[in-house]
């Protein structure tokens, strides 16, 4: 069976002006299987992030191959669709415009794309903030909007680039589980990108732990925890094992 | 925001508690004072050969409110003002225009491309060092007295600051929006449309601001130096015949129409940026 995300022995060097070249990738494997939630954990800086450039097709791998179902990731395409961290909202267009952007841009006509977004923003759990621009969103709802955003051009896969880190610990643990039930209703391929051992564990059927610079896969963790997940979850001898576990394969990666 | 707007509120009401005789005085102070300035001036300058004999000399080249007021009124009664100020609306409006709607691509496309910019930017380096009053005698020599030299000097005046700030603005684009909208497809030209000029818009209108006050200084020089018809045409002539009303005159509606077109200009950075977060500052 082909993988839903294939990489295969993926290098990426930056070279950036007036500084030495930073070798963010090296002989990086992974396979991301259909409807699998599969978390990157690994040291600031090691190329984790890159990666979900590299598969959102807005940069290229020097070597090696990306695939999506079998063919050359050669760039964006709505089949993928990415939750940013910082939200990447724009501030000037309101929640329903701003969840309309993708939709805009493939060509939906608008009296559709008005359907569409509604549809998310009750997904989500936004209804009211319709009108609302983004600087009136707390963080939590704004990255609703960024979610609803990426769901609405009906993708298979969705990339998410630490989208909780700008929260707050409250709101990043309700957001977890708002994640859940929508990756349930959905029903896409994710394809997660944490610093939190604990939230990758809670959230996804696998764990994959990375080197450091330049990145390459560590470990891959199979987290065989029942599903639906709860936050009581969390305190179970079970998730704790994981827990350790995933931190003894990550703590010599980490360099302060 | 809200907490800020509460404080702001906490802070005007415990104002009131402190002197609630005050609260009106308080918010009126500004405007009643400048207001009150300006009229004790224009009293003062009424009074003056009331309470002063002036010789016949000095009567010549002086004026007063009440005489500026009539010489206003009749201008505008008999419809005398309207071909002069059409003239120089019309010089105003098109070079303004021309201006923008070259400055604006331009800008965009040298903020965006690296090639472009280094093409052009000499040209707009030397332009907007020189100052553009030397392009007067060209400018008349090639296109005339008629309106489209005035177009022209117009032109020149407010392009730069549109073109400048327009590149200015496109160069602090946000790249991660970019990333954003290039992630769900966007080519060059939706970049601009959704990123780049949305983000750029209070330089663009900085800009817009600085152009009008270059237009309407454009179009007072044309006319003083050398056109047919128009304001200042009238102005000048006016001065020649020792009508010193008229030139008042013609300085006063110069000046309204700038501070209404300087409240225009506000207006619509209102409405263009009602998506911003409001600042206790301002």
């Amino acid at each position: 069976m082909v993988a839903c995300i294939e990489g295969r022995n993926v290098s990426l060097t930056f070279r950036p002006p007036n500084r030495g070249p930073v070798r963010a990738l090296q002989g990086f494997d992974i396979d991301v299987q259909d409807g699998e939630f599969l978390s990157i954990v690994g040291p600031s800086g090691c190329g984790k992030s890159t990666f979900l450039n590299v598969v959102l097709g807005l940069i290229k791998a020097d070597s090696g191959d990306v695939l999506m179902r079998g063919k050359p990731i050669a760039g964006p395409g709505t089949d993928r669709a990415m939750v940013f961290q910082e939200f990447g909202l724009l501030p000037w267009r309101t929640v329903l415009n701003n969840i309309e952007l993708g939709l805009e841009l493939k060509g939906v006509p608008a009296g559709q794309r008005r359907d569409v977004s509604q549809r998310f923003v009750q997904m989500v759990g936004l209804s009211g903030f319709e009108g609302h621009y983004p600087h009136e969103l707390s963080g939590g709802m704004k990255q609703r909007v960024g979610l609803a955003r990426a769901l609405a051009t009906d993708p298979d896969v969705l990339l998410m680039d630490e989208p909780f880190a700008a929260l707050d610990a409250q709101t990043r643990d309700v957001m977890q589980v708002e994640l859940l039930r929508i990756w349930h209703e959905a029903k896409k391929t994710v394809l997660f990108v944490t610093h939190q051992i604990e939230e990758a564990i809670y959230l996804s059927d696998r764990v994959m732990v990375m080197t450091k610079r330049p990145g390459h896969a560590k470990k891959i963790f199979a987290i065989d925890l029942p599903r639906p997940r709860d936050y009581e979850m969390r305190v179970t001898p079970e998730f704790n094992e994981l827990k350790l576990q995933i931190w003894h394969a990550l703590k010599d990666e980490i360099t302060v | 925001m809200s907490e800020s707007r509460t404080i702001k509120a906490a802070l005007a009401s415990s104002d009131e508690l402190a002197a609630p005789g005050k609260s009106l005085w308080h918010r009126i102070e500004p405007a009643a004072l400048g207001i009150g300035s300006i009229v004790a001036l224009l009293v003062v300058w009424e009074l003056v050969p009331r309470l002063i004999t002036l010789s016949a000399g000095t009567k010549l080249f002086f004026t007063t409110p009440s005489q500026v007021a009539g010489t206003l009124w009749r201008l505008f009664a008999t419809g005398e003002i309207w071909t002069p100020l059409g003239v120089s609306a019309s010089g105003f409006g098109l070079g303004l225009l021309l201006s923008i709607v070259v400055g604006l691509p331009l800008g965009v496309l040298i903020g965006r491309s690296r090639t472009l910019n280094d093409m052009i930017d000499p040209f707009i380096t030397a332009f907007n060092a020189t100052p553009r009053l030397v392009f007067l005698p060209l400018v008349m020599l090639w296109l005339g007295l008629g309106l489209w030299s005035k177009v022209l000097i117009v032109f020149i005046g407010a392009l730069f600051p549109i073109l400048i700030n327009t590149y200015e603005g496109v160069r602090n684009a946000d790249k991660v929006l970019i990333n954003v909208v290039r992630s769900f497809g966007a080519k060059e030209w939706d970049i601009a449309r959704l990123v780049v000029v949305p983000n750029a818009m209070p330089y663009i209108i900085a800009g817009l601001r600085l152009a009008i006050g270059r237009a309407v200084l454009g179009v007072v020089v044309a006319e003083f130096f050398g056109s047919e018809s128009g304001l200042g045409v009238m102005m000048v002539q006016a001065a020649g015949r020792y009508q010193v009303d008229v030139v008042f005159s013609g300085l006063i509606i110069f000046a309204v129409l700038s501070l209404a077109l300087t409240a225009m200009v506000q207006i619509l950075e209102q409405r263009l940026s009602r998506w911003r977060p409001v600042h206790v500052s301002e």
